[in-house]
């Protein structure tokens, strides 16, 4: 029988910092690791360990895969300090990935936070690959401050692209910095309350438009918060869970949420999914 | 495999159609010396440790069978998970290009499990081996091949521990299905009911050891199980609540939770006694020729369980993890597999050096939960 918990040996090919304590490893599987957007893989650091993280590439990319990656414990502080060349392990995919077929059409909301841009830039460019089938994209983007910003070249080629539009804020005011100013929500002030306004003249239209959400847990709770209370569907919200994803299998249950296994059902759970825990974040 | 479903070697449906023989003890010791030629078979023993006696528990059986055979009493100190699913085990070494596992999975008899033991191994199946919940790329061959290679003899109790609580969550002190060959122990020897085509197997050849079960032989049998069920009802009467065992909400009331995990030290030995606890964490190191990853049984009461990288946790504090782990029993396998998982094996009451009964703590955050 395969043995699901061997790693594939996978050589580091590129190293790219993007702040301080994040860079962009590009890896090459020696065997296919193929995956959809929204999908994860555990990536072995050898002899330390493992961890989940979203792949940050195109899936339809298929000989390479890049992870966008911080470090924020032991495996990800071990993979820091190694070299182009140097071999990790990658295992997977697992999870669901994003129904993109059902995403046409439809106006899609992207907000990501400080490093959660990672796992999002996927979707992006998966969504980029078909960009005329949906109505329109806007990314939504906030880190702490402008150094903390990860994709620093990419986020001006995106705003060039056809139907797309990419908003920006960082949490405190900086010399450096000319644009908005304040957490991550706050980029959901164009958003009024439907109650008040006709849909027609609005950004997005509540009812059917898709909202894919990654950052830290404050930030999901006020942004789920934020578009229920704005009419949103909580169908169409997606939310990428953040849990201690260690066998990706459903099996070692460390990413239990009730019934659920992140890891199985999720990562990407919709706030309809959610909102029967008191804090699900 | 793959198209006959995980259980299809077993017969559950029914108690009466099964077939059933009488054998007598020392044809039994006969037998199971037949079964140990080409078998490793563990049976049930008694410990004396320091003129203490322990809870009985498997040991392998040698050249003979062991003089403290013990085929009487109720379930044994460990489950049978500790044969399907190893405490530690070597799951993969790398880098390494064999997509195969590496399996030892030599056949084995387990001689001792109890009906809530039996129980429990379909929640092993249910999580490694399931055509329902999962896909064949997620079975998991490390408990497969062991399960497929494993026989449950499993026994009738004879008398209920304090902590036996089987009856209060649908159970029975004697299994009706999901064993290879059962014993039921009466005066003049024993019930050997065969279970499954598997344990016609182990009974070919053995015609001249059984003989015809006789009407006085089945009245032992239940006279002998009525008075385990009376027995068992009757400690459990204090811990009686209004909900149906397969209907509780235990809730999340903070206060409830933290009411009964006062005296946990979060040591998780009622994880490892559990014979529904299926839980593990995957431990890389250093290994002759590159790396080895071991899989470990691991605990929800921990507080690095739920931990992820960044230092976040959804279950920081004990009781919010007691929880997890009550209502996982009750309500969550409940809801994912169709499986109230809470077998009534008393192992958790036996183990826990907090002396937190789980039948006292169950009613309390039923009770608040009712109140709520």
């Amino acid at each position: 029988m395969k043995n699901l918990y061997r790693p594939i040996e996978s050589v580091i090919e590129d190293i790219k910092d993007e702040t301080p304590n994040i860079k962009t490893y590009r890896f090459r599987p020696k065997e296919p690791v193929t995956f959809e957007a929204g999908q994860f893989v555990e990536l072995t650091v050898p002899g330390v360990g493992e961890a989940p993280f979203t792949p940050s590439s195109n899936p339809n990319v298929t000989e390479t895969m890049e992870i966008t990656i911080m470090e924020v414990g032991s495996v990800t502080d071990a993979l820091a300090k190694m070299k182009v060349g140097d071999t990790v392990g990658i295992r997977g995919p697992y999870g669901k990935g994003y129904d993109l077929k059902d995403f046409e059409g439809r106006e899609i909301l992207i907000m990501g936070g400080g490093v959660g841009l990672a796992p999002l830039r996927s979707l992006i460019l998966a969504l980029f690959d078909d960009i005329d089938k949906y109505k329109k994209i806007s990314i939504r983007y906030g880190a702490r401050t402008p150094a903390d910003i990860v994709y620093k070249d990419l986020l001006p080629k995106w705003e060039q692209m056809k139907n797309t539009e990419v908003l920006q804020t960082i949490d405190e005011p900086h010399p450096d910095w000319k644009g908005t100013v304040g957490v991550v929500t706050v980029l959901l002030d164009d958003l009024p309350l439907v109650t008040t306004v006709d849909v027609e003249s609005l950004p997005f239209d509540p009812k059917t438009a898709i909202a894919c959400v990654c950052g830290p847990p404050i930030m999901l709770k006020f942004v789920n918060m934020g578009l229920l209370d704005k009419g949103w569907n909580p169908e169409n919200i997606f939310h990428s869970m953040e849990r201690n994803m260690s066998c990706g299998l459903g099996k070692c249950g460390h990413c239990m949420m009730g019934e659920y296994y992140i890891c199985k059902d999720g990562p990407v759970m919709t706030a309809a999914q959610v909102a029967k825990f008191e804090d699900p974040f | 495999m793959r198209g006959v479903g995980p259980n299809a070697h077993i017969k559950r449906e029914g108690w009466p159609e099964m077939k059933e023989v009488f054998i007598g003890r020392e044809n039994l010791l006969r037998l199971i010396g037949r079964w140990a030629k080409d078998h490793r078979v563990y049976v049930p023993v008694t410990f004396d440790i320091m003129n203490h006696e322990e809870t009985p528990d498997y040991q392998l059986v040698g050249d003979e069978i062991p003089e403290k055979l013990c085929l009487e009493g109720a379930a044994l100190a460990h489950t049978p998970k500790s044969f399907l699913f190893y405490p530690r085990e070597v799951v993969a070494k790398y880098p390494s290009s064999d997509s195969e596992a590496e399996v030892e999975a030599p056949p084995t008899i387990l001689v001792g499990p109890r009906a809530c033991d039996v129980r429990g191994i379909e929640k092993f199946d249910k999580v490694y081996w399931s055509t329902e919940h999962f896909t064949e790329e997620y079975d998991d061959p490390f408990v497969i091949e062991k399960r497929k290679n494993t026989y449950i003899v499993s026994l009738d109790c004879t008398a209920a521990k304090d902590s036996c609580f089987c009856t209060e969550v649908g159970g029975e002190p004697f299994p009706k299905g999901g064993f290879d060959v059962n014993l039921s122990p009466i005066e003049v020897g024993f019930i050997l009911t065969v279970g499954s085509e598997r344990g016609e197997k182990l009974m070919a050849g053995s015609d001249d050891l059984v003989s015809e079960v006789q009407p006085n032989h089945k009245e032992d049998r239940d006279r002998q199980r009525n008075s385990v069920i009376e027995a068992v009802k009757r400690q459990n009467a204090e811990y009686a609540v209004d909900v149906a065992y397969e209907k509780h909400e235990l809730g999340e009331d903070q206060d409830a939770w933290a009411h009964v995990t006062q005296n946990c030290v979060a040591c998780g030995a009622c994880n490892r006694a559990c014979p529904t606890c299926t839980c593990f964490i995957l431990v890389d190191q250093r290994a002759k020729g590159g790396y080895e990853r071991t899989r470990n049984w691991d605990t929800c009461l921990s507080i690095g369980y739920a931990r992820t990288g960044g230092g976040g946790n959804s279950r920081p504090n004990l009781p919010s993890r007691l929880e997890n782990r009550l209502r996982c029993k009750y309500e969550y396998s409940r809801d994912r597999y169709g499986l109230v998982t809470c077998t009534g094996c008393g192992r958790c009451i036996d183990v826990c050096m907090g002396l937190i009964d789980m039948r006292e703590a169950l009613k309390h955050v039923v009770t608040e939960k009712a109140k709520a």
